[in-house]
């Protein structure tokens, strides 16, 4: 059984109290924020982030962000680039998530399995004074279970809850509809140019656009866990639609070290090695219970466009299939025409080589 | 009556098909082939839709007719269930079932890589014609010193492969990216010498010094024997890049950077060759190699067989290669060969069981499916 304030009718101080009680507790508290409804837990309380993680379903890899009070409280949890530090100062408190490399001092969950988390400063001086008086941060995702419509009501909340979810929740900070703001904008600073993963209302100029972002690798390793954040943001559609990645590029440029970070991110134990020779290697994988394949193509021996029928890369494309094909350009009309057909996500990665460095250009185009 | 075997291989381009008995090769037709261009009229190309379909049964039926046999004749078919291009397998497959079927013999599937490593087993057909009762005795494997150690370098594989006995193995090394015939193939058409460029890297790299440029020896600080070649892929591009900045390349810029880049190819092989070598030395293990055996067919190489006798030379093992170059690529016989053991010790499907064989694109040579 959950309490339910209404913060407008209560006296501040009993509201901070009441909920720094729950979080010290390890309960889940619902509040509010200038964006959307958040759910919170004390970020470094294992039973409670396990507890939260119960309660949002399905998150499957992708971080979760923490409030806190400014940048120096930050700091005891990620490390904070420059370019991070100069949005902290140009944006925060406000609705912007700046994720961060983590320092491994919050509990197991909170931040990806890439070592990255967000950190948020509410622009909503009620959150700040919990976070302040409770001395810890506070776990700051949508209250919605994952997936549902976006939270500004507690209504829409529980309406979109299970018995079984409801009984997790224990304190509500009822403030009433929220005037309906996207959610938070997602920036990533542990990459060399900043890339914002998710458009809220605050622009940030001289990052990338996740959807059309260009990124430096340093190192097969570096270019591995790009191809790994890129799937991360595209895990959705993965889900309900299929994936389809071209990947361009010249001989040696990296296309099948990228593919194979794509096979770490699906779980794929089996040495991924290239498909030049067969054309086609195909992977059964299974991540966080969804079972899937990865197609890994590779038309550089290909001398016809007739070959797409003869591998039958039609059959390849739907739900929870990702077909990864090197040197598409080869037959690119008759791969157009396919994607168009099917509605799958379409994802272009074109890898160039300048100097040490190999700058990976990745669009978004459906 | 001999037990003759038709052997069905399509894993990836080539269709083939080859009859044998024991370990003799009485013929052994691969569609890739000039001949079959003739016979069947206009281009065959080896990529090309319906390409394993179209050729299949002329494949079959000249293997059977150069062998001086028909159909009704075999004791078994054998075929290639994996590794390999999925859509490919499932011609082979599909036509050996209807053969087996047809003829009341049982289906021998055969892992395509053992096939490469027990390619050097395979002999000649008997000289004179009528000989057929020369082959009661065919079984004997009593030349074939085991274990030994089988090395296969293709466009699609690169492997050390232990073999305990025929039929029973182990794989020690692989590469982890690229094989190194699709290194060969690659750099190859770095320097414009078209697809497939292996063979015209071979001819071209006689006229070259090795030694000309120098290419990094990958995996050298991996405590293990796997190998890759993606890294030799990219600094040979930035190095034709560099020379090209400028100036086309000259004649000999090309044959230097053919002999150096088919070299570093190669040491990448014998050095971890080496290094497995003199572990099994050092450890003074119970194993005692009796010899090492080369397949695939980057085995035709006669450079990649110097750098591999010298190699296992000071361990006083010697080489053995498959008897003629045609064993070395993708073909029927090598899958005949595999299948011969087994059938004498009936590892097959019956008719009945038939059903139950189907393709495995990744399936690893040792690995139970």
């Amino acid at each position: 059984m959950h309490i339910r304030i209404d913060i407008a009718t209560t006296p501040q101080a009993v509201v901070i109290d009441q909920a720094c009680r729950v979080l010290s507790a390890g309960g889940l508290l619902i509040f509010p924020t200038e964006t959307t409804y958040g759910a919170g837990v004390d970020a470094t309380n294992q039973a409670a982030v396990d507890k939260l993680l119960a309660y949002k379903s399905r998150r499957e890899g992708k971080p979760l962000s923490i409030a806190v009070t400014d940048q120096a409280m930050a700091e005891l949890y990620v490390e904070v680039s420059d370019s991070a530090k100069r949005i902290y100062e140009r944006f925060l408190p406000g609705p912007v998530t700046v994720i961060s490399k983590t320092k491994g001092t919050v509990a197991q969950g909170v931040a990806s399995e890439y070592g990255t988390l967000g950190i948020r400063i509410p622009a909503y001086p009620l959150i700040l004074e919990i976070v302040k008086a409770y001395g810890k941060p506070i776990t700051s995702t949508s209250a919605n279970g994952s997936g549902e419509k976006r939270p500004y009501t507690i209504q829409d909340i529980l309406e979109s809850l299970s018995e079984k979810q409801k009984g997790l929740l224990d304190l509500i900070l009822d403030a009433g509809e929220l005037p309906k703001n996207p959610p938070s904008t997602v920036i990533d600073t542990t990459l060399e140019t900043p890339v914002i993963f998710r458009q809220g209302n605050i622009a940030i100029e001289g990052a990338a656009d996740a959807n059309s972002a260009s990124y430096a690798s340093h190192s097969e390793g570096e270019t591995q866990e790009i191809a790994q954040r890129i799937m991360l943001k595209h895990w959705d559609d993965l889900k309900s639609k299929g994936i389809f990645i071209a990947l361009h590029g010249s001989l040696g440029a990296g296309k099948t070290i990228f593919v194979k970070g794509i096979a770490q991110f699906l779980g794929i134990q089996e040495t991924l090695t290239s498909p030049t020779y067969v054309y086609l290697q195909q992977y059964d994988f299974n991540r966080h219970e969804v079972t899937g394949q990865l197609h890994h193509l590779d038309l550089w021996r290909m001398e016809n466009p007739n070959m797409i029928d003869r591998l039958g890369i039609e059959e390849m494309l739907g739900l929870r299939q990702v077909v990864a094909i090197e040197w598409p350009s080869l037959a690119s009309d008759e791969l157009q025409a396919l994607i168009k057909k099917h509605g799958v996500t379409f994802i272009a990665v074109q890898i160039e080589e300048k100097g040490d460095t190999r700058h990976i250009t990745c669009q978004t185009l459906s | 009556m001999p037990n003759f075997i038709l052997a069905i291989d399509t894993s990836c381009d080539d269709t083939s098909a080859s009859v044998v008995s024991g370990r003799s090769v009485f013929s052994n037709v691969v569609a890739s082939q000039t001949e079959l261009h003739k016979k069947f009229g206009g281009v065959f190309p080896t990529v090309a839709k319906q390409a394993h379909r179209e050729n299949i049964e002329p494949v079959i039926a000249l293997a059977l007719k150069r062998a001086g046999i028909t159909a009704s004749e075999v004791a078994a078919v054998a075929v290639t269930q994996g590794p390999g291009l999925a859509p490919a397998l499932e011609v082979g497959i599909e036509h050996a079932k209807k053969i087996a079927v047809a003829n009341h013999v049982p289906l021998i599937p055969i892992n395509h890589v053992e096939g490469h490593v027990l390619s050097v087993l395979a002999k000649p057909k008997p000289k004179l014609g009528g000989t057929r009762h020369m082959l009661r005795n065919h079984t004997t494997d009593s030349e074939v010193k085991l274990p030994a150690l089988s090395v296969i370098v293709s466009g699609g594989h690169t492997e050390f492969i232990l073999v305990r006995k025929v039929g029973e193995y182990e794989r020690i090394g692989w590469t982890v990216d690229d094989a190194a015939g699709e290194a060969l193939d690659k750099f190859g058409r770095m320097v414009d010498l078209g697809y497939p460029a292996g063979p015209l890297v071979e001819q071209f790299a006689k006229q070259g010094n090795c030694s000309a440029f120098r290419f990094p020896l990958p995996m050298t600080t991996t405590d293990n024997y796997l190998m890759s070649f993606s890294g030799l892929k990219t600094a040979a591009r930035k190095k034709v890049e560099e020379l090209t900045a400028t100036a086309p390349l000259k004649t000999q810029q090309i044959y230097d950077l053919c002999a150096s880049f088919q070299y570093s190819v190669f040491h990448a092989i014998t050095y971890k060759l080496n290094k497995y070598l003199s572990s099994l030395k050092s450890k003074s293990l119970e194993l005692q190699l009796f010899g090492v055996w080369l397949g695939g067919g980057v085995a035709a190489n006669v450079t990649l067989r110097r750098m591999l006798r010298e190699t296992i030379k000071p361990y006083g093992l010697e080489l053995r290669v498959p008897y003629s170059k045609k064993l070395c690529s993708d073909n029927g016989a090598m899958i005949g060969v595999a299948a011969f053991g087994k059938f004498d010790h009936q590892e097959f499907k019956s008719v009945d069981d038939i059903g139950d064989v189907e393709r495995i694109p990744r399936w690893e040579i040792g690995k139970a499916h």
